[in-house]
């Protein structure tokens, strides 16, 4: 009672819960334009997932695997269904999740591998495959209820189904990790732990054995997503949205988000984009999107680009922007390999590719 | 500037307690010269224009105005024959208006308020000076107040103006006004009396300066004799330009742990939709004008003043939303504001330093401490005056009674014997000679070394530079650019705070 009570006042004042804020970039989050200015490998009709086996790096595309090469893109499989999430076998091969529900092995000693339900659960939304302790997989699915491709609709539902297994390759079994998560979205094994991306949270949890989760970092200004292990210990988190207080503010309005949902064209709805600027039935976010026929890179993002550095305790060494200017937005995957990083920007369909040490080098001196 | 001397001091000595804070000074000030005092704190600098000002008397030696000895025996005494003061701290009655302060002691035995107003704002516009008449004095920041103690030296047609640290708390802009008024001044005949730890402020707009050491003239020479490094030399005795300011960062502190976070925080109209973040192992710089609602954003954070009622913003101190309605609750909570009014917020004047420093810890005890302590308050104060390095003859001295610089690391140790893991120093160089400069700009440096989350609020661009890993610049409220430390130049700084 006390608390309902205190939360109406909240409301009324527009304080506590319902302060309606979102933390700043700066520090290690300053905004730059390392995405926007990576150089542009290839542009791609799907691009989704990117993974690597320490030598070679690929990237979904749709249906397809291919792998990237100096001289271009070349096929290495094509899979029964839309590619959600791809991880490199350690003896060779690919972890896939085939439309989000299914997660099979192609190629390597554990070929033909299949999951569609763990423990009984049905695997609905699976976004991301990582390599846990031992061989085993860890798979993130964002929804019991919704399938991939309607993350927005998850987020302006306010899910919290989001789920972590475990799969073992030998023996075929599986083991629920975490339930009830805010769409979980990206898992990564660091040192004793493995760091899950709990999006609609803003934060990124590590869930050790027999442990309750622990905060890794949190109050991101973005959504976070897919992590990959980084060289030099910590781990790259990519945020394929952004927070904005308008968002955050339809968050907090049931009957408006109800009709919304039911009425408008996802496309146009107040909520965060892979892309933006393409029409202008899109919404506004709080500011004017031009001045003077110019895009003001600092007006509230629709969508954005950016991935995350973060150091082996969680917290954030730098960060990778491409701003509301720009076009390289709607980061879903990331992987470093061979002194480069790989950026998969869903938003503009385009594979990227940053030189992490002279990038570290100017960021970090 | 003309060769008659209007104002002398011949072998003047002033004892405190048997002490001399000034001893066998000779002074001349001529007709229409501006003349620059320089000094370490506790050089003797405002001993000396406090003799002059009538606010102490001399143990020994004489004073003459325009060749008659004199002795004043109060302020109004001196500004009577034509010697006015202009405080470094101020003097200003707070709960009276700008009109009000500026006619009083003049003021008749019917006063209609309009005509004062009327009166005040002519005369505050004749000197350019952005100050509402109407206005409260206790609701001006430091910048403002500074303006009305100037421009109420200049009603009084003094002869002689003594400024001490005038453009401490005044934005470029302001100087430059400052400036143009002192020269003004300079061409109907005021002869002007300039304290300053500014150097290079002191170079360009005296005429002759004099340096004084421990009490004691060292020299008087032309400014056109001078440069920094003579000064430096004839001030402390030992060449410390290339510590001071005089090397760029060359590196910047890690990141640590985001302690503060601070995101769409509204203050009346001083702060607007403001967002910031402070890290654990860093010295953040904040950087502003006078009215960018820097200090205003920190006392919010701080418990000192309150954020808007409604739609306020947050503050988040490690992740957690905080929301302090008093000062104490923060200090608790470990955060520590070093003020930039030390003389109004930073200490009771007539305590002595060790009770200054442990009614410190006794507001970061709250009620868990019962009964006070004297061989505790003591044994906290020795402490930290070592630790400090404060000069003063015992832990017993009355706060007043130290130089400037000595009461701002008082007030430093206020704060960290209540062992914050923020601390938030506001202009903590203002008024403090180059040698304190210099030790507390190594304790800033040695806390941030140490993990504590430092923040420092500065007016003064190279202080800022020369201390910060990351510099926050705020303009009409709000933050509006960051530069790490190495990106960062004067340039760059300065056109984010102005345009």
């Amino acid at each position: 009672m006390i608390t309902a009570i205190s939360e109406w006042i909240d409301r009324q004042l527009g304080r506590g819960s319902a302060s309606i804020t979102v933390p700043v970039f700066d520090g290690a989050l300053k905004s730059n334009r390392y995405i926007e200015d990576a150089r542009v490998l290839a542009t791609l009709d799907a691009p989704e997932d990117l993974a690597t086996d320490g030598a070679a790096v690929f990237v979904t595309d749709g249906a397809k695997v291919l792998q990237i090469l100096p001289e271009g893109l070349k096929e290495v499989l094509q899979a029964h269904g839309t590619i959600t999430a791809l991880a490199c076998m350690p003896g060779g091969g690919f972890a896939l999740a085939i439309d989000g529900k299914e997660v099979c092995i192609e190629g390597g000693t554990h070929h033909g591998r299949h999951w569609r339900t763990v423990n009984g659960h049905p695997l609905c939304a699976v976004n991301a495959i990582a390599l846990g302790v031992n061989g085993l997989l860890v798979v993130t699915d964002g929804s019991t209820e919704l399938e991939y491709a309607q993350w927005k609709r998850d987020l302006m539902s306010l899910g919290k189904t989001g789920r972590v297994f475990e799969l073992d390759p030998q023996t075929g079994d599986g083991k629920l990790l975490a339930a009830n998560l805010h769409y979980a979205f990206g898992a990564c094994s660091i040192g004793d732990q493995l760091w899950v991306s709990e999006s609609w949270k803003h934060h990124v949890v590590g869930i050790g054995a027999g442990t309750r989760p622990v905060s890794v970092t949190d109050d991101l200004p973005g959504y976070p997503s897919r992590i990959v292990p980084a060289a030099g210990g910590g781990a790259w988190l990519t945020c394929f949205i952004l927070r904005t207080q308008l968002v955050e503010f339809v968050l907090r309005e049931p009957t408006y988000r109800k009709r919304m949902i039911a009425e408008i064209d996802p496309a146009y709805w107040i909520a965060p984009a892979l892309n933006s600027g393409n029409t202008f039935l899109e919404p506004m976010q709080g500011a004017q999107l031009k001045m003077m026929g110019v895009v003001k890179p600092w007006a509230p993002p629709r969508s954005y680009g950016l991935v995350v550095r973060l150091d082996a305790q969680g917290l954030v060494r730098y960060s990778l922007h491409s701003r509301f200017d720009g076009k390289n937005h709607g980061i879903s995957a990331a992987a470093e390999c061979g002194g480069y990083l790989y950026v998969v920007s869903k938003g503009s369909k385009r594979l990227l590719r940053i030189d992490i040490a002279q990038t570290e080098k100017e960021l970090t001196q | 500037m003309n060769s008659t001397p209007i104002l002398e001091l011949r072998k003047a000595t002033k004892r405190y307690a048997g002490i001399p804070a000034i001893e066998d000074v000779d002074f001349t000030l001529l007709t229409g010269e501006i003349h620059s005092i320089i000094g370490e704190n506790g050089a003797g600098k405002s001993t000396l224009t406090k003799v002059m000002a009538g606010v102490v008397q001399l143990s020994s030696g004489q004073m003459l105005v325009e060749g008659e000895v004199v002795s004043p025996q109060t302020p109004n005494d001196a500004l009577k024959m034509g010697v006015a003061m202009v405080f470094q701290e101020s003097a200003l009655v707070p709960t009276m208006t700008v009109a009000q302060n500026l006619f009083l002691g003049q003021e008749k035995f019917f006063n209609r308020l309009r005509g004062i107003y009327i009166s005040a704002q002519q005369f505050l516009q004749s000197l350019q000076f952005d100050v509402d008449p109407t206005a409260q004095v206790s609701l001006l920041g430091a910048a403002k107040k500074q303006m009305v103690e100037i421009a109420r030296a200049v009603l009084h047609e003094a002869k002689v103006i003594i400024f001490d640290e005038p453009t401490a708390s005044l934005t470029p802009e302001e100087k430059k006004y400052f400036f143009d008024l002192v020269f003004k001044l300079k061409a109907r005949g005021v002869s002007v009396i300039f304290i300053s730890h500014a150097l290079e402020e002191a170079l360009l707009v005296s005429d002759r300066i004099t340096i004084l050491r421990d009490g004691k003239q060292v020299v008087t020479d032309m400014a056109s004799k001078f440069d920094r490094e003579r000064i430096v030399q004839a001030m402390v005795g030992r060449d410390l330009s290339q510590t001071l300011y005089g090397q760029r960062k060359t590196f910047v502190r890690r990141q640590g742990k985001r302690v503060l976070s601070v995101q769409n925080l509204r203050m009346a109209a001083m702060v607007k939709n403001n967002s910031l973040s402070v890290f654990a192992g860093q010295v953040t710089g904040v950087f502003g004008l006078v009215g960018s609602g820097r200090t205003e954003t920190f006392k919010v954070v701080a418990g000192i003043i309150k954020r808007d009622f409604m739609h306020g913003g947050e503050v988040l101190l490690n992740g957690k939303p905080v929301r302090y309605f008093v000062p104490a609750s923060a200090i608790r909570d470990g955060i520590a504001y070093v003020t930039e009014d030390r003389k109004i917020e930073g200490f009771f004047e007539t305590k002595s330093i060790a009770d200054n420093i442990y009614l410190g810890l006794l507001a970061k005890l709250g009620g868990s401490r019962f009964l006070v302590s004297n061989k505790e308050a003591a044994a906290v104060g020795e402490h930290w005056i070592k630790r400090l390095n404060v000069r003063a003859i015992s832990k017993d001295v009355k706060a007043i009674e130290l130089s400037g610089g000595n009461q701002q690391k008082v007030v430093i140790a206020k704060s960290l014997v209540q062992d914050p893991q923020i601390i938030i120093f506001d202009e903590p160089t203002r008024g403090v000679d180059v040698g304190a400069i210099t030790e507390i700009h190594d304790l800033i440096n040695r806390l941030a070394d140490e993990g504590k989350a430092v923040v420092v609020i500065s007016s003064y661009l190279p202080e800022i530079m020369a201390l910060s890993d990351r510099i926050l610049v705020q303009r009409m409220g709000k933050v509006v650019e960051e530069y790490s430390a190495t990106e960062a130049n004067e340039e760059k700084i300065m056109y984010a705070a102005i345009h």
